[in-house]
C-alpha cells in the first residue's frame, strides 16, 4: 500500500465519518446552546421576580421574624492559618439573629488552632459530639471561648477529609439548618438572611438551599468582607468569571425555577440538619461530594413520598478563590468531571425514571447528556474538523456552520448572561472589567474551552480506568486587608485531602 | 435551502443578537451610572428636610414646610425616597411621613389602585397602606389576600399585618394553604401577621391548628407559642400527640413548652421515649425546659444516661434552665462514683453554665 493509497483511504474514512454525524453534531450544539439559552430566560424571569419583590418583600424584617430557624455555620479546615482568624470574625459577624459556628479542625499541622485559641480565648469543655452520622477521624476534644456566650465551638479532630470533617460539624450543629462554607470563603453580609429565607417561606417543605458563588480574586477585602468588587487581571481567572456568572448563577438559577435542581455547591449550600442526618450526610469517598449529596437526597425524598423543595438563591453571594493556574484549573476540572461522571452512574437508576418526575425525567438526562458527554462531543467535532482540513476533505461551508452553531451562538449565550446579571445585579461597576469581561466570552472559545473540554476527559478517563481519586495540589492565595489578594501560598497535599478553591 | 445560505443567515442572527446583547449591556450600564447621579442631585435640595423630618428633628416645623409645598413634577421624584423611610421609623416621624404621602394624595391613589389590573401597581398600593398603617384600608386590602398573583397576597398580608386588622386572620390562613403545590403565602410573613394582630386572632388560629394543610397547622402551631395563646393548649397536645407531620408535631411541642402548664409535662416527657423520632425528642426535651415545672426533673434526669447524647445535653441544659433545683441533680449526676454518659452530660452543661455564670456563687461545675 502506497502513502497516496494510505491518504486516499484516510480521505474516505474521514468523509464517510464526517458524513454520518456531521448533522448530529451540529443538532447537538445547537439544542445545547438552546437550553442554556432557556435556563438563561428562567433565570431572568426569576431575577425579574426577586427583583420586583425587593421593595416591598421585607428582607430586613425576616431579621426580626421569629420564625427564622437558627442556623449552624460549619467550617471544615485544614491548615488554614492565613485565614481562619479573619475568617471566624467574619462568619460570627454575619448579620443573622440565632446562627453557631463550627470550626472543624481536621488535623490540621499548622498554627491554626493556635491562632484560633489566642483569638478567641477558646477553652476545652466536655461536650460530647453526638454520633447522629457515622464518621471516620477520631474526636480529639472540643473548644468554646472562654465567656461561653460567643457562638463558636472549635472541634478538633484526626485528619480524615473534608467531607468527613464537614459529618462532624453536622453532628456537633445544635441548630436546625446547616451550612457548609470553606474556611477561605467571604460571605456576604446579608448571605444567611437571604439564604435561609426559602426555609422561613415553606418551613415544612424546603429541605435545602444553595447560593451564588464568584470569584473573589481581584477584590478589595477587608476584615474578611468584600468591599470592593474588581476583575482580576489574570485572563484564566476572567475567563472563570464568566463560566461561573453563566453555569452557577444562571444555569442553577434556572434549574430551581425549573424545579429540578440537582447540584448546590459545596462551598455555599444550606440543608436542614435532621435531612442531613436522614440521608447519612456527606459520603466521604465520593469526589463530587456536593452534587452525591442532592442527588441523595432527592431519591431520599421521593422514595419516602415527601413533599419537599430544594431552592437556589440568587442573591446572597459566597466569594471564593478560582484557581489561577493552569495546573491548578486542570486538577480542578478533572476532579470535578470525575465527581459527575461517578455520581450519575451511581444514580443511573433515576435517568428516564418517571419515579422521580423533572429530577429524572429532564435534569439527570440533561447532565448526561449536556454535560458529561459535552466535551467528547466537542474534541471528536474538532478532531473530526482539523482532519478534514488536513486531508482536504472538510465541507468549507459546514465547518463554517460548525463554528457559528457551536462557538457564535455559544458567545452570544454568554453575552445574554452578562446581559442579564448587569440589569440584575451589576457587580462589575467600572466599564473597564464590563469591557474585559464582554471580550473573555470571545476570548474562552480560543483554547479555554478546548483545554477544559481535554481535562474533563482526562477526569472520566482516569475514573473508568480506575485510578484512585486524588484532589491535587492546591496553590492558592490568601486574603488580606489590602486591595489585592496577597502572595501567602498555602499548599495542600492529595493525602491530607484538605478542600481546594474551588465549589 | 443550500447549507451556505443558512449559515449566512445563522451568521447574521447570531450577529445581530450579539450586538444587541452588548448594546443593553452598555445602555443599562451607562443609564444606571447617569440616572444615579441625576436622582441625586435632583433630591440634593430636599435630602436634609427629609432626614429632619424622618429623624423627629423637624421641631420647627421648616422640613415639613418645605416638603409639604413641593411641586408635583419634584413630588414624583421624591415620593420613592419618602416611601424608603417608613418602614425605618416609628412613632411621630412615621405620622409625619404618613401625613406628607396624604398631603399628596398618595393615600387615596393608593385606595384607588388596590383595583387596578396591574399587579405591581396593586402590591405597591397595598404596601404602602400598610406602611402609613391606615385602619380605613383594613377593609380594602382585605380582599387582596385572594389575588391571584403571590406578590400581592404577600404585600396584602404584611399590609393587614400592620395595620393590625384581625378580622383578617382567617384570610391570612386561608391565602396561606398550599395552591398547586405551590405555598399561598410564605410562612414568616403569615405568622409575623398573625402575631401583629393581637389576642383576638384566637378564634382563627383553632380554626387553623384543625386545618387539613400542614403548613397552615405549622404556622398556627408557631404563633399559639410565640404569642401564648395559651387557649389552645388542649389542640397543641393533640396536634403533639396525633399529627401526621413531623414538623407540626415539634412546632406544637414547642409551643406547649412556652403555653402549657404542669399537666403537659407528661405529654412532653412521653415524647422524648426511644420510639420517637431523634428531633421530637430533642425538642421535647428542650420544651420540658422551656415549662420549667420541677414536674420534669425525673424525666429529665433520666434522659442524661440517653444513648443520644445530642438528646442528654439538651435535657442538662434544660435542667439548668429550670434553676437551682435542676442544677443540683446535675450535680448529683456529675458526682456519680462511676462516671458514664450521665454524669458526662451534666459535667459538660455544668461547664458551659459555668462559663456563662448561670451556676452563681455555689455552682461547682466540673
Amino acid at each position: 500500500m502506497t502513502w497516496a493509497d494510505l491518504l486516499e483511504g484516510s480521505r474516505h474514512v474521514i468523509t464517510a465519518i464526517m458524513d454520518l454525524v456531521a448533522t448530529p453534531v451540529l443538532i447537538y450544539f445547537l439544542v445545547i446552546n438552546t437550553s442554556l439559552l432557556v435556563l438563561i430566560g428562567l433565570a431572568a424571569w426569576e431575577f425579574l421576580r426577586h427583583n420586583r419583590r425587593t421593595g416591598y418583600a421585607g428582607r430586613e424584617e425576616t431579621l426580626a421574624s421569629r420564625l427564622g430557624q437558627g442556623v449552624s455555620v460549619v467550617v471544615p479546615a485544614y491548615n488554614e492559618e492565613a485565614v481562619i482568624v479573619t475568617s471566624v470574625q467574619a462568619m460570627l459577624s454575619l448579620r443573622y439573629p440565632r446562627h453557631e459556628v463550627i470550626v472543624v479542625d481536621d488535623g490540621s499541622t499548622d498554627a491554626m488552632f493556635a491562632q484560633l485559641r489566642a483569638a478567641f480565648d477558646l477553652v476545652p469543655v466536655q461536650r460530647e459530639v453526638p454520633s447522629d452520622l457515622t464518621t471516620r477521624g477520631t474526636i480529639i476534644d472540643v473548644h468554646v471561648p472562654r465567656g461561653g456566650r460567643t457562638r463558636l465551638v472549635v472541634v478538633r479532630k484526626e485528619n480524615s477529609g473534608r467531607s468527613d470533617a464537614i459529618n462532624v460539624g453536622i453532628n456537633a450543629a445544635a441548630e436546625p439548618l446547616v451550612m457548609f462554607v470553606d474556611a477561605d470563603s467571604i460571605l456576604d453580609p446579608d448571605a444567611l438572611i437571604v439564604v435561609t429565607k426559602p426555609f422561613a417561606d415553606d418551613p415544612t417543605r424546603v429541605v435545602a438551599t444553595g447560593g451564588v458563588i464568584r470569584a473573589a480574586n481581584g477584590c478589595k477585602v477587608v476584615d474578611g468582607r468584600i468591599v470592593e468588587v474588581n476583575l482580576a487581571k489574570p485572563w484564566i481567572v476572567r475567563i472563570q468569571v464568566v463560566e461561573y456568572l453563566r453555569a452557577f448563577l444562571l444555569g442553577r438559577t434556572g434549574w430551581s425555577r425549573f424545579g429540578a435542581l440537582i447540584l448546590i455547591s459545596g462551598a455555599f449550600g444550606m440543608f436542614r440538619r435532621d435531612v442531613l442526618v436522614g440521608i447519612g450526610g456527606l459520603d466521604p469517598d465520593s469526589i463530587g461530594e456536593d452534587f452525591e449529596l442532592v442527588m441523595r437526597i432527592h431519591r431520599h425524598m421521593i422514595d419516602n413520598h415527601r413533599d419537599y423543595r430544594v431552592q437556589f438563591v440568587a442573591e446572597p453571594v459566597s466569594w471564593t478563590e478560582v484557581p489561577v493556574t493552569a495546573t491548578v484549573l486542570r486538577s480542578q476540572r478533572k476532579r470535578w468531571h470525575r465527581g459527575l461522571w461517578e455520581t450519575l452512574w451511581k444514580y443511573r437508576r433515576m435517568l428516564f425514571n418517571p419515579r422521580y418526575g423533572k429530577v429524572g425525567l429532564v435534569a439527570i438526562p440533561y447532565y448526561w447528556v449536556f454535560e458529561l458527554i459535552a466535551p467528547l462531543v466537542e474534541l471528536v467535532g474538532l478532531v473530526l474538523v482539523a482532519a478534514g482540513f488536513a486531508l482536504g476533505v472538510v465541507n468549507v461551508p459546514y465547518a463554517l456552520l460548525f463554528m457559528a452553531v457551536a462557538y457564535g451562538y455559544a458567545i452570544l449565550v454568554t453575552l445574554v448572561a452578562i446581559a442579564i446579571d448587569e440589569l440584575a445585579f451589576h457587580k462589575y461597576t467600572r466599564w473597564r472589567d464590563l469591557g474585559a469581561i464582554l471580550l473573555v466570552s470571545v476570548l474562552e472559545n480560543v483554547g479555554y474551552r478546548q483545554a477544559t473540554a481535554w481535562w474533563r476527559m482526562e477526569g472520566w478517563w482516569s475514573s473508568l480506568v480506575g485510578k484512585k481519586a486524588v484532589w491535587g495540589t492546591m496553590t492558592r492565595q490568601g486574603f488580606d486587608d489590602g486591595s489585592s489578594p496577597v502572595t501567602a501560598v498555602t499548599s495542600m497535599s492529595s493525602d491530607e485531602r484538605a478542600k481546594s478553591s474551588d465549589e | 435551502m443550500s447549507v451556505g445560505q443558512v449559515l449566512l443567515i445563522a451568521d447574521a442572527v447570531i450577529g445581530l443578537s450579539c450586538a444587541s446583547s452588548v448594546a443593553v449591556i452598555a445602555i443599562a450600564k451607562f443609564g444606571r451610572d447617569r440616572g444615579g447621579a441625576r436622582s441625586s442631585a435632583l433630591l440634593a435640595p430636599y435630602r436634609h428636610a427629609l432626614i429632619a423630618m424622618a429623624s423627629g428633628e423637624d421641631e420647627e416645623g421648616q422640613a415639613r414646610g418645605v416638603l409639604f409645598a413641593v411641586s408635583a413634577p419634584t413630588w414624583d421624584r421624591l415620593r420613592p425616597s419618602v416611601v424608603a423611610f417608613l418602614p425605618k421609623v416609628r412613632g411621630a416621624p412615621a405620622d409625619d411621613l404618613g401625613e406628607l404621602l396624604r398631603s399628596h394624595g398618595e393615600i387615596e391613589a393608593a385606595k384607588r389602585m388596590l383595583i387596578s389590573r396591574s399587579a405591581v401597581r396593586r402590591a405597591r398600593a397595598a404596601y404602602l397602606l400598610g406602611l402609613v398603617r391606615d385602619p380605613d384600608s383594613a377593609a380594602l386590602v382585605l380582599p387582596l389576600l385572594g389575588d391571584p398573583d403571590e406578590d400581592v397576597r404577600l404585600v396584602a398580608a404584611r399590609a393587614l399585618g400592620a395595620i393590625g386588622e384581625p378580622s383578617a386572620a382567617r384570610g391570612v390562613l386561608h391565602a396561606l394553604r398550599t395552591q398547586h403545590g405551590q405555598i399561598g403565602l410564605p410562612a414568616w410573613v403569615a405568622a409575623e401577621a398573625l402575631l401583629s394582630m393581637g389576642v383576638q386572632i384566637a378564634p382563627a388560629l383553632q380554626i387553623g391548628l384543625a386545618s387539613e394543610d400542614p403548613a397552615v397547622r405549622n404556622v398556627c402551631a408557631v404563633v399559639a407559642g410565640l404569642g401564648t395563646f395559651a387557649s389552645v393548649a388542649p389542640q397543641l397536645r393533640i396536634l403533639l400527640a396525633t399529627d401526621s407531620e413531623g414538623d407540626v408535631r415539634a412546632s406544637a411541642a414547642v409551643a406547649l413548652g412556652r403555653v402549657g402548664g404542669a399537666e403537659d409535662v407528661v405529654a412532653l416527657a412521653r415524647h422524648t421515649d426511644a420510639s420517637e423520632t431523634a428531633v421530637l425528642r430533642r425538642t421535647c426535651a428542650t420544651a420540658l425546659g422551656d415549662l420549667g415545672q420541677r414536674e420534669s426533673l425525673d424525666t429529665l434526669v433520666g434522659l442524661l444516661g440517653d444513648g443520644d447524647c445530642r438528646l442528654a445535653a439538651l435535657a442538662a441544659d434544660s435542667l439548668v434552665r429550670i434553676g437551682s433545683e435542676g442544677i443540683a441533680r446535675l450535680q448529683e449526676a456529675a458526682a456519680a462514683t462511676r462516671p458514664g454518659p450521665s454524669a458526662r452530660a451534666a459535667l459538660g452543661a455544668l461547664d458551659l453554665a459555668g462559663l456563662r455564670g448561670q451556676l452563681g456563687v455555689s455552682g461547682g461545675g466540673a
